[in-house]
């Protein structure tokens, strides 16, 4: 058997994320790819915001910073990056990394844009073709929908990863490349893994190379972050968090270790919590290359820091992909105060109660209004465990949360701004900290539907 | 017969697909595992949650994990994206879960 082994770290789970733990991995030299998952299902209609207002903007901004960062480290030392933070923009994102490089005398490396997962202009022909576009989770069908779309686009697979590395490229910037196919491309490039599935043997390596990029694609959380399991007795800090760091086999199977220098841990329960991390049926969990069978893996802990995985079974892949439409759905917001002791929930209770009375005397009006008591019925809302009249009387303070959803953008700020008068004219001591009236956020809604695959050609461009 | 908080003998961790959230509660020992397969049903964590799921909860075991995987529909106030909730991304679905007691 082939003993050469591939190591991927899950060095970016989200937008925004700490750029640390892939510099440190970069740095020590402890893989041979860095595989970045910038997108979550929200964060599209987060980059159309910014492409309408600067058309070079649509990708994942944290790519400027590894660009002057953290790249220049990787390419040092051979490490290829793979990411989706192309976003709405992959052939921009690619520019503005090549010039940010070439600034710092970096002109030799091969940029790889991958797009072809944008339906946003495609939509009307989708329509007019006929297709069904049920929504997914409801049933409804999308010609029904009055809203307007933000964004459209379709989970794509590795096929286009696996390509851009055979053309050479070093840094991958794609679009909607669903997370764990980062993965599963860079793998199948590595092992010369044919991604058609025709044999159950392929398919089976296909879905262990699922299961990595699934381990992988949340970074921190499968190694110590976010995790009840590990909560008790923790041994490990939480700071300086080493991230996940697969070696592979030709077969998928793997070892998901850390760096020993760096916080956070992997052991067999920090993976079992990332394993079940959105995932529905674990007999099959859907890709665009593959149905994966997780029920009889093995995740073995096999050292400190060290955790083996295996035996996924892969299933035909879907006859269809995935489209995930973003729709504008109207405005939200939010407002925070406090209250102490004494009678601080009572205090709570009355400003609300006044200031339900002043909206309903306003010419405008909001959709829905949610109150929450912070300390009390905040997070779990009606569910909450109810607390006893004497354990809340003696509470140091109580926090209130007042949330609205609304049509017009600057109805939310005009509502709490009516309100602010009973901070002198209400019950005694709000505090609103720093700010009152904040903007509204857009309230966007997401529309998952499904579409042939002809459809879909990603293309692949290298600068 | 006894009561226990599920967090006694499990841990649990939960997400977001659009309006769906999962929660995988994942046991401490293989004799947990066995009390988590016949104490904690769908019906009974779709009761726990009450207003906060308004449709069906679908559990999956998943013996190779020692764990059950729970997806609730329409369990996020419409998805992330729409909710007035402070949880929108369904994260504290696992502790909510994880305070429930069990009779063993």
């Amino acid at each position: 058997m082939d003993k050469k082994t591939v190591r991927i770290a899950g060095t970016q789970g989200f937008y925004g994320d700490s750029p640390m733990g892939a510099i440190m991995v970069a740095m020590q030299g402890a893989a041979d790819y860095l595989m970045h998952d910038a997108l979550a299902e929200l964060t599209l209609s987060i980059l159309q915001k910014d492409k309408l207002k600067d058309p070079s903007l649509g990708y994942a901004r944290d790519i400027e910073f590894h660009a002057a960062k953290l790249y220049p480290v990787c390419l040092g030392k051979g490490i290829k990056v793979v990411t989706d933070s192309g976003g709405l923009n992959p052939h921009s994102a690619a520019k503005k990394v090549k010039a940010i490089l070439a600034k710092q005398g970096i002109e030799e490396v091969n940029i790889a844009a991958i797009d072809g997962d944008d339906m946003m202009d495609k939509l009307e022909q989708l329509k007019a073709d006929g297709l069904p576009l049920l929504n997914l989770d409801s049933g409804e069908a999308y010609t029904d929908s009055v809203y307007e779309p933000t964004h459209a686009n379709v989970y794509i697979g590795a096929q286009c990863i696996k390509d851009a590395l055979e053309q050479g490229a070093d840094i991958i910037l794609a679009g909607r490349v669903a997370d764990p196919c980062l993965a599963l491309g860079i793998l199948a490039y590595e092992f010369g893994w044919d991604l058609a599935g025709k044999t159950q043997e392929e398919l089976d390596r296909m879905a262990n190379g699922i299961m990595i990029g699934h381990i992988l694609e949340c970074g921190g959380q499968a190694s110590g972050g976010n995790a009840y399991s590990e909560w008790l007795g923790r041994d490990y800090k939480f700071s300086h968090l080493g991230y996940p760091i697969a070696h592979v086999e030709s077969d998928g199977s793997a070892t998901i270790t850390k760096l020993e220098n760096q916080g956070g841990k992997v052991s067999r329960n920090t993976i079992r919590e990332q394993l079940v991390y959105e995932i529905h049926n674990p007999n099959a969990y859907i890709t665009p290359d593959v149905t994966v069978d997780f029920t009889n893996i093995t995740v073995e802990e096999t050292g400190e820091n060290k955790v083996r995985v295996g035996g996924a079974r892969g299933k035909q892949r879907p006859e269809q992909l995935k489209l995930c439409i973003g729709q504008m759905e109207g405005y939200m917001s939010e407002q925070l105060f406090y209250f102490s002791w004494p009678y601080a929930y009572d205090k709570a209770k009355a400003f609300v109660e006044a200031a339900k009375e002043t909206w309903a005397a306003l010419p405008f009006q909001y959709d829905e209004l949610r109150v929450n008591y912070l300390g009390i019925n905040g997070i779990h809302e009606d569910v909450a465990q109810p607390i006893n009249k004497e354990r809340i009387d003696e509470m140091n303070e109580v926090g209130v949360r007042i949330a609205f959803r609304h049509k017009k953008p600057h109805v939310g700020k005009l509502l709490i701004q009516s309100v602010v008068c009973l901070g002198l004219n209400g019950p005694p001591g709000m505090n609103a900290s720093m700010n009152w009236g904040k903007a509204a956020s857009m309230r966007l809604g997401l529309f998952p539907t499904l579409i042939p695959r002809e459809y879909i050609s990603p293309q692949i461009t290298i600068y | 017969m006894k009561k226990i908080k599920l967090i006694d003998i499990a841990s649990a961790r939960s997400g977001d697909k659009n309006n769906i959230c999962n929660i995988g509660v994942m046991a401490k020992t293989k004799e947990d595992y066995s009390i988590l397969k016949e104490k904690l049903s769908a019906e009974r964590v779709k009761a726990h949650f009450g207003n906060l799921i308004k449709g069906k909860v679908i559990r999956y075991e998943w013996d190779a994990l020692e764990s059950l995987n729970f997806v609730c529909h329409e369990a996020l106030d419409g998805g992330a994206s729409r909710s007035l909730r402070i949880d929108t991304l369904g994260k504290n679905f696992s502790s909510h879960l994880l305070r429930m007691e069990l009779e063993v």
